[in-house]
């Protein structure tokens, strides 16, 4: 199907949004208040505006007050890096009209976004596929010529038979049992050293941070996986342990907190590795909470799969959770030998607090459910949302990899506390958005599985304030109600009454409003971290909350 | 056991034709200057393994006299152990034995004793050749710097063994290496070096089956690497893979429980950490119709820091031990092996 000049850009704005947040916010303040109209070339249209930090592209004109009228040349400028602009600026390309500043705040977003985003690979392999379908010449009105063909040189025989060592390690070893039986990455794939023509150093270590933070996430929970994996045993009892952990800590995730400690501890100076065992600890940690937090919520999926306790029954997904926290406590004392004792007792100090914040949370919110109250300030809810998930999702990473890193200073570790405290409350409450608007397949839990569960969230908070009291009884009868006679109607009866009473729209503003002031302290408080790679990849997951599609 | 130094020429040799060797009869002049004896053998239970180094160096630049320096280091490894080492000044019987110290006979036993000043680790060998030695090598790389090397594998290893708990005794078989050449080490760059022998079969014959690979990598210019892969059957060397036709991977890394540091003295002064050592190493060759493959996995390593005479930065040897499969044809003749290799990963001297 051809591809519209419109629909590439809609398409790279997406991808821009969830792989490099940062970029996305930044080209969304420099629009600020302008609205666009867009014309292109092949006869598409469009609109770009600037939503909670986020740029939104239509696919229709609006009421606007800047009209850009692209062609295919003006087009090209800014995100396709295979085309020099200078080769490309043709006069008459891009027309723009509007009042000045607005003309101006349109360039500047635009300028960002050239400059920014144009060498992304998944922004290259959408415009590669629009520049596919336009070899006519439209595209540039420039012909490739055509390339003399390279006589190959060396040994002809080696490119047909050869078993590069790279091949070996990767294709006739993959990724399996055996790997794990040898105590082997499973996730981490080889590199070569000398494949007879190109050397790398083995110390090299793989890459770890891209300007994608889709493809940061994935790298550092693959090595904080192999490094989970490679501390769970293979011995008995394999089949009622040992196999139910490996099974969970693969699941799907985003890879956020390894991530978190992974590039605050490069950032503060420190190396991948001093930070490796850390994020596992960590991983490990959180791991054993979600098998318990499930049971506790009688949650039916978790990662798009049943949870453990569904799965294999309760006994056997409870002792499941109490050995992931004791590995966790393994995994962090195995920092001795690396880290030192000194960084090691500052990890389990670190961790003992991070322990006590979340089961803290937990306690308010099962209390909550309990004598079925629901709180009527979202401070009540800030608060039980910090310790339940925000420390050990966003604030203790940050510390723990600063730590890894040999940072020791108190005022320095708490710099991370306010900045990730806001962005760990506006992921929160992203997330029960999500569970309520979101598709299962991408959000992995079970649909409205938090009404089903009468978890204490923004919008319930919000629903139970605005609500009518009539409406408030209802709801109130509902969430009474044993979690096994709960139905889908009645989750729905309250997702109704929630989009009446405004409460997703509330729970989404307030959403942002946090998020933006998490971006702002993250600037302010952590300014004693030097501009470096890892520094940005913290800043791209601050910006990530800001942009999630919601 | 006294310190052994060498400050005497080199012996001549006695059926009077020419140096004796190992090494030819040249002063040492630069502070660059290195000549080196190189042992390492693993016992044929697999749970052995002994790693040894006696060196000769040119003058240091600030001693005000063109004395060589000589030193020596003993390293043992027990499985499930780490790895015990001397400093750099463990005492060695004179002179050193070599397998190209000529005439030699196969079979004909030579003695090695080594031993920390502190008394352990120690050993006490008899060696004899089995093998016979593949070609002289050499690395030219940095515009001026040099390093030439040839290996012999099958030597066998009688003696005893102390790791400080009494001696024990030990069959072993393993490699030899003569090294010299004049280089920095920052210039050298790195490299990743080891041998497999198949330690099963008959004691008194050769390994059935042996592997050498070699793979230099001077950070400066990559158009200097050096990569090849050797296999021996029998005793003798029967196929060099050259250059072109080897291929080096890794995977994973070692876990840091695993890394010793030596020698002791190197605990004391800071030296700056090392990237992880690979956890598994991949080697492919393949000429015409013949080809190997060599499978290694890290198990214990110990890293060797190396001060380094022109930077501020040691160089480190990484010696590892561990299980590897040796497979491959050669002239039509199909062979797999299951053994234990010795794996060097080097360098870390550059970037001061």
């Amino acid at each position: 199907m051809a591809i519209e000049a419109a629909d590439v850009l809609v398409e790279t704005i997406e991808a821009l949004s969830s792989r490099a947040p940062a970029v996305g916010a930044a080209a969304a303040s420099a629009l600020g208040g302008t609205r666009l109209n867009l014309f292109f070339g092949d006869g598409s249209e469009g609109s770009l505006i600037a939503s909670r930090s986020r740029l939104v592209v239509g696919r229709s004109a609006i009421d606007a007050t800047v009209d850009v009228h692209f062609d295919d040349r003006a087009l090209a400028l800014l995100f396709d890096a295979q085309r020099r602009p200078t080769d490309e600026s043709l006069e008459g390309s891009l027309d723009v009209r509007g009042p000045r500043q607005e003309l101006l705040a349109a360039w500047r977003c635009f300028s960002i976004l050239s400059q920014r985003a144009s060498g992304m690979r998944i922004v290259q392999a959408i415009w590669m596929r629009y520049r596919a379908q336009a070899r006519d010449g439209r595209w540039s009105g420039r012909v490739d010529k055509p390339q003399p063909r390279r006589r190959r040189r060396g040994n002809g025989k080696w490119d047909e038979s050869r078993w590069p060592a790279l091949a070996y390690l990767d294709d006739r070893h993959p990724a399996a049992r055996e790997l794990i039986d040898k105590n082997e990455p499973v996730l981490a794939p080889a590199r070569s050293l000398w494949n007879g023509r190109e050397g790398a150093s083995w110390q090299d270590q793989p890459e770890i941070f891209d300007n994608d933070l889709h493809e940061t996430l994935a790298r550092c929970k693959r090595r904080v996986v192999d490094e989970v994996l490679r501390l769970i045993p293979r011995k008995a009892p394999r089949e009622d342990l040992y196999e139910l952990m490996r099974q969970y800590v693969t699941r799907e995730g985003k890879g956020l907190r390894p991530t978190l400690t992974i590039a605050t501890c490069m950032a503060l100076g420190g190396r991948m590795e001093d930070a490796l065992r850390t994020a596992a600890a960590l991983e490990f940690f959180h791991n054993g909470f979600l098998v318990h937090d499930d049971i506790a919520d009688e949650s039916t999926h978790r990662r798009g799969l049943p949870t453990l306790h569904e799965a294999y029954g309760v006994g056997l997904a409870v002792n499941t959770g109490d050995a992931m926290n004791l590995f966790a406590v393994d995994m962090t004392l195995s920092n001795l030998e690396s880290l030192g004792l000194a960084r090691t007792l500052g990890l389990i100090h670190e961790i003992l607090h991070m322990c006590r914040e979340t089961v803290e949370g937990q306690a308010i919110e099962l209390g909550w459910i309990r004598r079925n109250t629901v709180p009527r300030r979202d401070a009540d809810y800030s608060r039980m949302s910090t310790k339940k998930t925000g420390w050990y999702t966003c604030i203790s990473p940050c510390r723990m990899g600063a730590v890894a890193a040999g940072e020791t200073d108190p005022a320095r570790l708490d710099g991370f506390n306010e900045t990730f405290r806001l962005i760990g409350i506006a992921f929160q409450i992203q997330d029960d958005v999500l569970n309520l608007i979101g598709e299962t397949e991408l959000y992995g839990k079970e649909p409205l599985g938090d009404l089903l569960e009468g978890k204490r969230t923004v919008m319930m908070i919000h629903l139970f304030r605005e609500a009518s009291e009539r409406v408030r009884r209802r709801m109130q009868k509902i969430n009474t109600m044993p979690r096994a006679e709960k139905t889908q109607a009645h989750a729905e009866e309250m997702l109704a009454a929630m989009k009446k009473a405004g409460s997703i729209d509330y729970a989404i503003a307030l959403a942002d409003k946090l998020a933006s002031q998490g971006v702002r302290r993250f600037e302010k408080d952590v300014s004693f971290i030097e501009e470096n790679p890892a520094k940005a990849v913290l800043r791209q997951i601050a910006n990530y909350v800001t942009t999630r599609a919601l | 056991m006294p310190p052994f130094t060498y400050d005497a020429p080199l012996a001549p040799s006695p059926a009077g034709f020419g140096p004796a060797g190992p090494f030819p009869r040249a002063n040492l002049t630069h502070t660059l200057d290195r000549r080196w004896l190189h042992y390492a053998f693993l016992s044929r239970d697999g749970r052995r393994s002994l790693v040894a180094n006696a060196a000769w160096l040119g003058p240091a630049a600030d001693a005000g006299d063109d004395r060589e320096r000589f030193t020596t280091i003993l390293l043992l490894h027990e499985r499930g152990g780490s790895w015990s080492s001397s400093q750099f000044n463990a005492g060695i019987s004179a002179p050193p034995w070599s397998a190209f110290r000529l005439p030699q006979a196969h079979g004909e036993v030579g003695k090695l004793a080594i031993g920390a000043r502190a008394g352990a680790p120690a050993v006490k060998l008899d060696l004899a050749r089995t093998s016979r030695p593949c070609t002289s090598q050499c690395a030219f790389f940095g515009g001026k710097h040099h390093l030439r090397w040839q290996s012999e594998t099958g030597v066998r290893a009688t003696g005893t063994w102390d790791l400080g708990a009494g001696p024990v005794d030990v069959d072993a078989v393993g490699y030899h290496e003569r090294v010299r050449g004049r280089w920095g080490w920052p210039e050298l760059g790195e490299w990743v070096f080891g041998f497999a022998n198949d330690l099963a079969g008959d004691p008194r014959k050769p390994p059935a089956w042996a592997g050498v690979f070699t793979f230099i990598r001077p950070i400066a210019d990559s158009r200097d690497t050096t990569a090849s892969f050797m296999v021996w059957r029998d005793g003798r060397m029967c196929r060099h893979f050259p250059r072109r036709n080897t291929s080096f991977a890794v995977r994973g890394m070692l876990e840091p429980d695993a890394l010793t540091v030596a020698p002791p003295l190197a605990r004391l002064l800071g030296v700056r950490p090392m990237s992880a050592v690979p956890k598994r190493l991949a080697i492919s060759a393949r000429l015409g119709d013949d080809w190997a493959v060599l499978d290694f996995e890290s198990e214990a390593a110990v890293r060797i820091v190396i001060p380094s005479e022109t930077s501020l930065h040691a160089f480190s040897v990484h010696e590892v031990v561990g299980p590897c499969v040796l497979a491959g044809c050669v002239g039509g003749r199909r062979f797999e092996i299951e053994t234990r290799g010795i794996v060097e990963f080097s360098g870390g001297a550059g970037g001061d």
